[in-house]
Formats: structure tokens, C-alpha cells, sequence
């Protein structure tokens, strides 16, 4: 679904991230781990085309991100609060994305059915803006509305980060419903090494910019990884 | 302590995102406030002069007594909306042991050094200079002169207690609108007693205790609300009240626009900075009254076609040209969704169109002028919808300056979507419809000018579609800048 080829991006004469090769299969779920600097915020812009590499290119089911916009029907995903217009409450929200995607209201209403669970009563009816809902239930809200419209492809910067344990539990099991029951391909990044391990199934390691670890998720992973970051 | 807090004041003032932009932008600033400043002192010092040639038989000090209520009133509406008040700065200083009340001092005091009451220092001096000067009682006039900086800064005061007490904004609101409409209907005029109190103010030097006391009030009251509510919860909170999802399905008519129109709409209607935008376009309105009223321009209908331009097309250009700007709050996920980026800006154009059609209705008044003028008004709103939209989305484009929606825009320290290239694309839309209009005017007549302008409007329509393109290119050519500048640290 996605390759990388030769990809690199330099601020000023420093290499910031440099990939040359990376496939990630349709239905694959792909968890990016690493240092804060490592890379992997960067990686998501370059593959969301907001920010323009400096060599190499991204190919989002054989389009090339930076030259066609044809991937931005099937993709989604939520990176930080930028995603998120304050001033809507969250139904506004998610009606907009909704008609963004080609969904009306009573798909959107009916889709939002399934997350009420998750939801947990803080999102939905609240008579707040966006802009005035607690951290982790903003990303909630983030995180729902990137799924809207059945995106082929699912991008989610930190998703487990300011989310309460309940929540990340929810999140972990419709992460893993999502992959189980779709051929949608999810890419996750995450500081949280448990998390990561327990919903991908594979997980790359990024440090100053390179692929330092690839590996297919199994009951060692865990143990590998914090070797790893044990240095 | 004070010592400590103004040193970081000034270090926020100089670190600022602002203050590091080109020098240009610093002379040009310097220069706009010099400029306020030099038309205050020559407006006071004109004023006397001015008061004694019109009204020969009056005495200058009972004149401006009797309207210098209107000027505390507009004071008050105008800092209402354009005063930021400095009240979430205060959350550090919570948990370090400083006194309470030296903190709250402190930003009391320091909503006190602000433009809007040095500026009618700038007025109020001069002109009690030339009083004296004509050997008015140095007393009085001392006296008169501190009231009237008195009520400045209970102005300021009040204008602290509006912005952060809803109950106090009613009251003050409902008084004012009643006190509007009574003296409209004439039913009851409080400008009388108004000037009453002031000359009686200036007639027994006394007198100054009360605004001197009325502002002693106003402090403390201010002081004992932020006193009680120094929690987080409290004064400093931003206010979140109830609000309610609004479908606005009426606007499902314009089709495939409908989406972004809908959140244009909410945007404008709740957050500080667009509702500033559409106060000050109302205000443009009433730009014709400067240039119909006085002899001089009549003889000039260069200057009248530009008036009439401004007329309809405040908000067309204080809205416009901060287009993408508006959304750099959440401009990545416009980037990076599913968006035809046509429609977005066709958005943006229908609402500056339809803004112009608005402003055209409620301008009809001005056929009391003539129908000369009101047809330059007409023919100027069909050169704002037709060219001078273009134009402003076009300089949008090159704005490329983060926009924090929620936050008013500080006089005199906004240079928030102003930069050279800004300027430049003013050009156009200042000198196009002089040219469009007096080229013709001059070469044949007055109707002929009018028709120009007129016509180029509705060629600028005819070629929507063309114009649209053209601009949606530059925007997706710009992309990465405009992300780049927009996710920039304010």
C-alpha cells in the first residue's frame, strides 16, 4: 500500500530523517517507535505531503504523495490538536469531515453509534467547543473522525498519549477490530512501547532519521524493544 | 517586585513574534501611532480655534463639555472590542510566593499603560494648554483636565469589569441601548444633563473628586472580582459557556460550497478576532459621511469613487485578506483532507460577495446624498464583487501570517496580516477604481466613469470561474510555505 524509496528530508544541511527503502502491505498494522527527534513525526507529514522531501519520494497505493493528490480520498488521520477546529463542537466536527468523505449526517450518526463505549459520554452532547474539551477527549474526538468514510489508510501520531487507561484499552481493541475485520492499513507511532507491541504487527524503529529495527511482532518483541532502549 | 514584573514585561514585549518582524513594519508602526498622536494634539489645540470661529458666541469649554460624553461612550464600545486585556499572563505567578494582591495590582496597573488612554491625554493637554493660554482659571481648567483623565482610566477600569463580568455587561449594554433609544425617538436626550455634569465638573474645581473617586471605585471593584477568583477555575479561565450544535442546513443550498460555508459562518459568529473583523467592516459604512459631507471632495470624484469602493467593501477587505490565514489554526487538516480546494475558496468568495451585496443594502441611505453618489456606490460594491475580490484572496495568499481566532487583535501592536507584499496588493485596490473610474470621467463624463467601473465589476464576474483557477493555483503552490509559516510558534 505504501512504499518508500529513497527518502530523505534535510533542515539546513541536517538529515533529519533518511529512509531508503520501506514497504508496508494493504491491511498491514505498522507502529513506529523511537526517541522524541526520531524521525517519526516527520515521516507522517512527508507521507500526509505536508511538508515536501528533499530526495526520494512516498507512494500511497502507487500515487506519489508530493505530485498527485488522488491518495487523499482514502487516507485519514489525526496527528495533533491542528486536526481539530476549535470552534465546532464535536458533531459539527465530525458532520464536516463526514461531507468531506462523502458521508451525511445519518451515516455519521450511525457510524458514531459504534464509539459510544469509547466515547464515554464526554464527547458527543457536551455543549462545548473542541476547543474547550480536556485534552484526551479531544484526542478522542481526533482520533474517531479519522476513521469516518472507511479511509483505506489510517495515520495516527501518538494516539495513546493523554488518553485515560480505560480509554486506551478501548482504543487498543478498535485498533485491533479495525485490522482484523478490514484491510486497512494503519500506521501508528507511539512512545509507548507495550501499547505498540500489543496492536502492530510489525514495528519500526526509528533513531536520528534511520531504520534502525524492523521487526514482525511476536511474545519476544516486547522484551527486544526495551533491550533496545535499555542502552 | 514591581522591578521584577515590568522586566518581564518587557522581555514578553521584545521577544515577541511581532516585535522581531522588519524594521519596516517597526517605522511603519511607529509612525501610525506618531500619526494618531499628531492628529489628537492638532485636534486639541484645533479645537478651541475651531469651537470659537463656528459657534462665535459659545464658549469652547461648555461645547466640548456638552459632546465630550459621545467621546467617552464610542472610548468605551471601541475598547470593548479592540482592548486586549493581559488576564491569562497571570497563571505562572499562582504557585510562586508573591503576594496576591501585588499580582493583581500589578495587572491592573498594567492595563493602564495602554494606547487607548494615552491617547486622550494627547488631546486633552493641548487643548487645556491653549485654555490657559487665553486666561481661563488655572484651577478650573486643572481641575477639568484631571477629570477628564479620571474618567479615561475608570473608562479603561469599566472596560476590564465588561470583558470579565457577564452581569456588568448587561446592565452596561441594556443602559446603553436604552439611553440610544430614547434619545433617537426623542423621547429623552442624556446629552443635556451630560454636558450639565461635565460643565458643572469644570465650573466648581471641586467637583474632580468625583471621577476621582468613580475611578477608586472602579479599581477596587475590579480589584475584589480577580481578589475572589484567583483560581484557575476563576477570573483567568476562559469562559466556556454553553453551546448548543448548529446545523445551519439552510446554507445546503449552495451545494457543494455548503460545508466550508458552514464553518465560515461559525467561525465568524465564535471567535473574537473575525466578530472584531465584522464590527470594524460595519464601521467602514459610515467611511462615505467623511468624504459626501465636505465641499472640498466634491470637486474631486476621483476621491469619491474611492470612498464608494471602501463603502461596500470593509469586510471584502478586512476579511479577505487574511483568507487562508483564518484557518491557519487547522490548516494541516484542511492540507491533508479530502478537499477540493476550489471549493474552499469559492466559499470564501461567495461570503465576501454576499458581505457586499449586505453592506450595498444598508447603504441606501446614502441616496440622501444624490443619486450621483449612490449609483458611484453601486458601481463601486459591483467592482468590489467582481475585481477586488480576486485581488484581496489573491494577496491572501502571500499573507501567510498565523491568526489566533480566539484572541482580539491588540491595537496597535497587530501587525497579524501585514507585511510589504501587503501593501502592494493594496495598490490595486485603492487605485483601480480612481483609474477605472476617472480615466473615462475625464475623457468624457461623469455617467461614463460610473459605467466603467460598473462594467469592470461585471467582466470580473462573467470571468469567476477563471479567476478562481488562477488563484487556486498559486494556493497549491505556496502549500508547504503556508503550512511551514502557519505551524510556526505564535
Amino acid at each position: 500500500m505504501i512504499s518508500v524509496s529513497n527518502l530523505s528530508k534535510d533542515y539546513n544541511g541536517v538529515t533529519v530523517l533518511k529512509i531508503d527503502n520501506l514497504d508496508i502491505p494493504t491491511g498491514e498494522s505498522f507502529g513506529l517507535v523511537g526517541n522524541n527527534g526520531a524521525g517519526k513525526t516527520t515521516f507522517f507529514s512527508l507521507l500526509l505531503d505536508l511538508i515536501q522531501p528533499s530526495s526520494g519520494y512516498i507512494k500511497n497505493n502507487n500515487i506519489v504523495v508530493n505530485e498527485s493528490e488522488e491518495w487523499k480520498p482514502f487516507t485519514s488521520s489525526f496527528i495533533d490538536e491542528s486536526f481539530l477546529i476549535g470552534y465546532l463542537t464535536a458533531e459539527e466536527y465530525f458532520y464536516f469531515i463526514g461531507e468531506l468523505r462523502g458521508q451525511n449526517k445519518a451515516d455519521v450518526n450511525a457510524f458514531l453509534k459504534q464509539y459510544e463505549e469509547f466515547f464515554n459520554d464526554e464527547i458527543l452532547h457536551q455543549k462545548k467547543y473542541l476547543r474547550d474539551l480536556s485534552k484526551g477527549n479531544q484526542k478522542k474526538a481526533g482520533i474517531i473522525a479519522a476513521l469516518i468514510g472507511n479511509p483505506e489508510v489510517i495515520i495516527l501520531d501518538e494516539p495513546f498519549a493523554n488518553l485515560d487507561p480505560t480509554t486506551q484499552i478501548r482504543l487498543k481493541k478498535i485498533i485491533k477490530e479495525l485490522n482484523e475485520k478490514t484491510d486497512t492499513t494503519i500506521l501508528i507511532s507511539s512512545h509507548d512501547l507495550i501499547h505498540v507491541t500489543e496492536v502492530c504487527e510489525r514495528i519500526v524503529v526509528l533513531d536520528k532519521g534511520e531504520t534502525v529495527k524492523d521487526i514482525q511482532t511476536s511474545q519476544a518483541t516486547l522484551e527486544e524493544l526495551e533491550a533496545y532502549f535499555n542502552r | 517586585m514591581f522591578k521584577r514584573f515590568v522586566s518581564l514585561e518587557w522581555k514578553q514585549f521584545s521577544r515577541s513574534s511581532y516585535f522581531q518582524k522588519g524594521l519596516a513594519i517597526k517605522i511603519l508602526l511607529v509612525l501610525a501611532a506618531l500619526y494618531f498622536i499628531a492628529m489628537a494634539v492638532f485636534a486639541g489645540i484645533g479645537a478651541y480655534f475651531g469651537i470659537q470661529k463656528m459657534l462665535p458666541d459659545k464658549n469652547p469649554v461648555e461645547v466640548i463639555n456638552n459632546f465630550v460624553i459621545y467621546w467617552f461612550l464610542t472610548d468605551m464600545v471601541i475598547r470593548f472590542f479592540m482592548q486586549q486585556l493581559p488576564v491569562l499572563n497571570i497563571k505562572p505567578y499562582m504557585v510562586i510566593p508573591i503576594k496576591r494582591s501585588t499580582v493583581i495590582h500589578f495587572l491592573l496597573g498594567k492595563t493602564t499603560i495602554s494606547f487607548f488612554n494615552f491617547l486622550p491625554l494627547f488631546f486633552f493637554l493641548p487643548f487645556s494648554i491653549v485654555l490657559l493660554a487665553h486666561d481661563y482659571s488655572v484651577l478650573n481648567v486643572v481641575a477639568w483636565f484631571f477629570s477628564m483623565m479620571f474618567f479615561t482610566l475608570s473608562v479603561n477600569y469599566l472596560n476590564f469589569l465588561l470583558n470579565k463580568n457577564n452581569k456588568v455587561f448587561y446592565v452596561i449594554a441594556t443602559l446603553l441601548i436604552a439611553a440610544g433609544l430614547l434619545q433617537f425617538y426623542g423621547i429623552y436626550s442624556i446629552t443635556e444633563p451630560a454636558g450639565y455634569f461635565f460643565n458643572t465638573i469644570y465650573n466648581k474645581p471641586y467637583a474632580v473628586l468625583i471621577p476621582l473617586l468613580l475611578m477608586i471605585m472602579l479599581y477596587r471593584v475590579n480589584f475584589k472580582f480577580i481578589r475572589k477568583d484567583f483560581y484557575l477555575d476563576g477570573a483567568i479561565s476562559k469562559e466556556t459557556k454553553d453551546v448548543h450544535t448548529q446545523e445551519l442546513t439552510w446554507l445546503n443550498r449552495f451545494g457543494k460550497v455548503a460545508p466550508f460555508l458552514k464553518n465560515d459562518v461559525r467561525m465568524i459568529i465564535r471567535n473574537k478576532r473575525p466578530k472584531q473583523v465584522l464590527f470594524m467592516s460595519f464601521l467602514f459604512l459610515f467611511y462615505g459621511l467623511i468624504f459626501y459631507t465636505q465641499e472640498t471632495y466634491q470637486e474631486m470624484p476621483a476621491f469619491l469613487a474611492f470612498a464608494s469602493m471602501f463603502v461596500t467593501g470593509g469586510f471584502l477587505m478586512s476579511f479577505g485578506q487574511l483568507v487562508p490565514s483564518w484557518d491557519s489554526e487547522y490548516y494541516k487538516l484542511l492540507m491533508s483532507q479530502n478537499i477540493p480546494y476550489r471549493e474552499y475558496l469559492k466559499s470564501k468568495w461567495s461570503l465576501m460577495v454576499v458581505a457586499v451585496l449586505i453592506s450595498f443594502i444598508l447603504s441606501t441611505p446614502y441616496i440622501y446624498f444624490g443619486w450621483d453618489i449612490f449609483g458611484m456606490i453601486a458601481a463601486g460594491a459591483l467592482f468590489n464583487m467582481g475585481l477586488n475580490s480576486f485581488i484581496t484572496l489573491y494577496g491572501g495568499v502571500l499573507n501567510r501570517v498565523p491568526v489566533e481566532l480566539n484572541v482580539k487583535a491588540k491595537a496597535f501592536s497587530n501587525t497579524q496580516g501585514f507585511n510589504p507584499t501587503q501593501l502592494l496588493i493594496a495598490l490595486p485596490k485603492i487605485f483601480g477604481p480612481i483609474l477605472i473610474f476617472y480615466i473615462p470621467y475625464k475623457l468624457i463624463n461623469f455617467e461614463t466613469g460610473i459605467i466603467c467601473l460598473a462594467v469592470s465589476g461585471v467582466l470580473g464576474l462573467v470571468f469567476t470561474n477563471f479567476f478562481l483557477n488562477q488563484i487556486e493555483k498559486v494556493y497549491q503552490k505556496q502549500k508547504y510555505k503556508t503550512i511551514a509559516a502557519f505551524s510556526e510558534k505564535k
